[in-house]
């Protein structure tokens, strides 16, 4: 089966047919190609304290399973565990903690804005403006460059104003037909937390240093939004409320 | 390419023997240390690093702008720079790495900071030459995020 052929998500039944994720997986989903995020089953499950299953890790890696040596880029902080387990399956791995640099590049702009010389014209940047200036360093990808984006809860932690920018600069980074992993949360997240995958279909939570506050509970309208141009996308939702979803370029 | 294992090595001790040599917080350097001498640096360190197989650990305190090659290496300050190892690259808490990784093993603890690409190999295949032949040619540029995934449309 050919990479096009994976991303025909619309028809789950096929999908299982032809050896793709568990029909279990496969059938948990209900929004298709066509309904991008929309109500989703209940297929996410923490079954015991941080862990949970994740269909979507499954599926993400099923979607990127005929890619001669898939290029992902981690987005989240960078963990042993997830590194270990793709340069297993001969995956080519980039990591590069948008967060964490998101907030660098926050702090070197305020410490800029502070430390300039008086009467010399500083001019205070808006949040979209300071997106984009960001992307312009931070996250300076070539375009399709990447065929899968471990995207985590990260955008639940942006200003909404700072998010439409990101989302444009992951698009133009993705192959076509490449894949991004989220997460959103349904509820503000009580702490934050590192991901951390163990297995195909386990993801462990690391309670960690708080890096930001939950900014937004981002609605599925929303989340449409966010990944209008993205042509295919599947969503998760588990018990803890907690909803992944892959969306396809 | 990929078919080493990514297992944690353990970090390496701090070079504390006569053999060593340390470059201590203050001190700052700028230009080509090369060698085979297990080297410790503190300090401030901008332009080129070869090793060969020696140790190398990056202390705290230490900020390194420069390609690096050794053999076993420990990273608990900053580096700025492609880092090769012949042995394995540990990451400490504390450390923040901005670019690649060749090695045959390699740890993270929590907290590490990596922006770049990891690459396994097969241990030795990353040996460097002796420090002292090695061309200036071959010597590469930072890997910035562009340079990282620009090399891999090259079909790396």
């Amino acid at each position: 089966m050919n990479w096009m052929a994976k991303t025909r998500l619309s028809n789950p039944s096929a999908t299982a047919a032809k050896g793709g994720p568990s029909t279990t997986a496969a059938a948990a989903a209900t929004s298709k190609a066509t309904a991008k995020p929309g109500p989703a089953a209940s297929a996410s499950v923490a079954p015991a304290g941080n862990v949970r299953i994740s269909n979507a890790l499954k599926e993400f890696l099923w979607l990127l399973s005929d890619v001669d040596r898939p290029r992902i880029l981690d987005l989240g902080a960078v963990s042993q565990s997830t590194l270990n387990f793709f340069i297993a399956k001969g995956f080519r791995v980039s990591t590069d903690d948008m967060l964490h640099e998101w907030k660098d590049f926050l702090t070197t702009e305020e410490e800029r804005m502070r430390t300039a010389p008086v009467g010399e014209e500083t001019e205070r940047l808006s949040l979209p403006a300071l997106a984009e200036k960001f992307i312009g360093t931070g996250l300076d990808y070539p375009e399709q460059s990447v065929h899968g984006i471990l995207l985590w809860d990260l955008l639940d932690y942006f200003d909404p104003a700072v998010v439409p920018a990101l989302m444009n600069r992951l698009y133009s980074m993705l192959h076509p037909g490449g894949t991004v992993l989220a997460l959103f949360h349904s509820r503000p997240a009580e702490r934050f937390h590192r991901y951390r995958i163990m297995d195909e279909q386990t993801v462990e939570l690391l309670p960690a240093p708080t890096l930001a506050v939950h900014a937004h509970v981002f609605q599925n309208r929303e989340i449409l939004d966010l990944f209008g141009k993205f042509r295919s996308s599947k969503t998760f939702v588990g018990r803890d409320q907690v909803r992944e979803a892959l969306f396809i370029k | 390419m990929t078919s080493a294992t990514a297992s944690t090595p353990e970090p390496p001790a701090v070079p504390t023997s006569t053999g060593s040599s340390r470059i201590h917080a203050g001190l700052k350097i700028n230009g080509e240390i090369t060698g085979n001498s297990d080297l410790y640096i503190d300090g401030e360190l901008q332009g080129k690093l070869r090793l060969g197989n020696a140790k190398l650990v990056i202390g705290p305190h230490g900020k390194v702008q420069a390609d690096i090659e050794a053999g076993a290496i420990t990273i608990e300050g900053s580096i700025q720079g492609n880092v090769k190892a012949g042995e394995g690259v540990h990451l400490g808490a504390g450390s923040r790495v901005q670019g690649s990784i060749l090695t045959p093993r390699i740890g993270i603890d929590d907290g590490a900071r990596l922006r770049g690409k990891v690459e396994m190999v097969k241990a030795g295949s990353t040996a460097s030459t002796p420090a002292t032949s090695a061309p200036a040619s071959r010597t590469t540029p930072v890997e910035t995020p562009r340079a990282v995934a620009a090399s891999v449309k090259g079909g790396e």
